[in-house]
């Protein structure tokens, strides 16, 4: 007995078709999955013969449909999931990030110009009080430019915090450990819930050094102790020589919090404090 | 193929990815498909009027839309979301083209519906490319010819492609298959080589 599509074919050429509605083709499609062993690849011939369709074309056709129905749905059901959403906030973050910093620099240049007697040397300005003194250059082409990057940054810090409480949404355990940020970072970077989920804990360690990581595999390097999570204080604010530990220690906690995440999607508050004080543990010296 | 004056063109309505137009044919641009920088090499199989293609890994249905430009009908699979998208849309407006949201790494997912096939095209960018080769072979028709872009850096990126594609070669042979002709995709696609095989 094969099973197709439009219907199931015996052995001896006795057919059965198929409900012909699309939703109840789709479902069919779904749930065969024939054994490659023992296939009998589809003829096209078969279906006609069976009294599916009256001539290849049509046959076409209709399978045309079933299958363009059963993409469009497995799309949609893919971009339903809450992490989506959340890949491209972060991404859109890292964006805004490099282009407010490219933007004042570029600004920074243009207002020397202006200003030939000034320099930034000795005089700690930070990249957002320049902006701010550009502004005030009174409604020239600079100032306005300026006031343009000002409110790319707010948008920026606004977004930051909306990525920020979406992870703590999306990945409760994860969000607990690492704080939502660099959780949501961690996400984007793996792809999704599901990957990061899916990944051992020391990809998770290395999940942003992959220039380091790829490096040390072609050649002598060392290998990187961290990645993203570096950005975790229990991590960046170890001594040099328990970073490693730290953060193996934390990408480990991390996989698990993952796990959690994204099969059950709750909070573990018992996993959460366990996980913590091994994670502290692992800063002290010993 | 057609060509006008050197340059790769299909028949078709233009329009899909911003190609440009030649006399009314689509321009195929060797740099974006590897299809059709296979075809310059000389040695690609002729995309004929009656063909049945079996395409795994269309992507954004770019070097979709050219083969269904020629053959008869193309059985398109992908597996990510993104790129599906745009082929749907391309299948949308081709009426050939059978857009299957599926992985080639599991062809029993399709088994169903793909019937079998003179053209077995891969391009996926997966480590195990002969395995889902072989699987995947159980469509092709005895006289069928089969198509294998083989991206070495998606086997293996730390290893020397010339002996990614030496391997390759000899697992298809040892398959069951005769490898007709394998030539590298320099210099429109680093890395790549096009391996055409036929059944024994």
């Amino acid at each position: 007995m094969q099973h197709y599509w439009f219907g199931d074919v015996s052995d001896d050429g006795q057919c059965v078709q198929a409900p012909s509605d699309i939703a109840a083709l789709a479902s069919r499609f779904r749930s065969l999955h024939p054994d490659m062993a023992g296939l009998v690849v589809l003829s096209v011939d078969t279906a006609i013969a069976c009294g599916w369709v009256p001539d290849r074309p049509e046959y076409i056709r209709r399978l045309r449909k079933v299958c363009i129905a059963i993409a469009e749905e497995e799309i949609a059901t893919y971009y339903a999931q809450s992490d989506r959403e959340l890949l491209q906030m972060v991404r859109m973050l890292d964006e805004m990030d490099s282009v407010v910093n490219l933007l004042s620099e570029r600004a920074t240049e243009w207002y020397i110009v202006r200003n030939p007697g000034f320099s930034r040397k000795y005089r700690a300005i930070t990249a957002k009080k320049m902006v701010a003194r550009m502004k005030g250059d009174s409604s020239t082409p600079l100032s306005r430019v300026a006031a343009d990057i000002e409110r790319i940054s707010a948008t920026r810090s606004a977004l930051m915090r909306d990525v920020s409480s979406l992870a703590d949404r999306v990945a409760p355990n994860c969000s607990a450990l690492v704080g939502g940020l660099v959780a949501a970072r961690l996400i984007a970077k793996a792809g999704g819930l599901r990957e990061l989920a899916s990944l051992p804990a020391s990809t998770v360690q290395v999940i942003g050094a992959e220039n380091a990581l790829f490096t040390h595999l072609r050649s002598a390097t060392p290998p990187p102790k961290h990645g993203i999570i570096f950005q975790h204080r229990r991590v960046h604010n170890a001594p040099k020589d328990l970073r490693g530990r730290v953060a193996r220690v934390l990408a480990g906690k991390l996989a698990i919090a993952a796990r959690i995440d994204y099969f059950r999607n709750e909070a573990d508050p018992e996993f959460l404090e366990s996980a913590q004080a091994r994670i502290d543990g692992a800063g002290a010296d010993t | 193929m057609i060509r006008i004056d050197g340059v790769l063109v299909s028949p078709g309505e233009g329009g899909v990815y911003g190609e440009r137009m030649l006399k009314g044919y689509r321009v195929w641009d060797p740099y974006r498909s590897k299809l059709a920088a296979l075809v310059h090499s000389g040695k690609a199989p002729d995309l004929l009027f009656g063909m049945v293609v079996l395409y795994l890994g269309a992507a954004n249905g770019t070097t979709v839309s050219h083969v269904a430009d020629y053959v008869d009908t193309v059985y398109a699979v992908e597996y990510a979301p993104r790129p599906m998208q745009d082929l749907l849309e391309v299948a949308r407006r081709r009426k050939n083209v059978v857009p299957i949201f599926g992985d080639a790494t599991r062809p029993s997912g399709y088994a169903s519906i793909v019937e079998s096939v003179d053209l077995l095209y891969q391009d996926v960018a997966q480590p195990d490319q002969v395995g889902i080769f072989m699987k995947n072979a159980a469509f092709l028709k005895e006289s069928g010819i089969a198509v294998l872009m083989l991206k070495a850096r998606s086997v293996d990126v730390r290893r020397d492609p010339a002996e990614i594609t030496r391997e390759t070669v000899a697992a298809l042979e040892a398959g069951g298959f005769l490898v007709g002709h394998v030539c590298r995709l320099d210099p429109y696609h680093r890395d790549h080589a096009a391996i055409v095989v036929t059944r024994r």
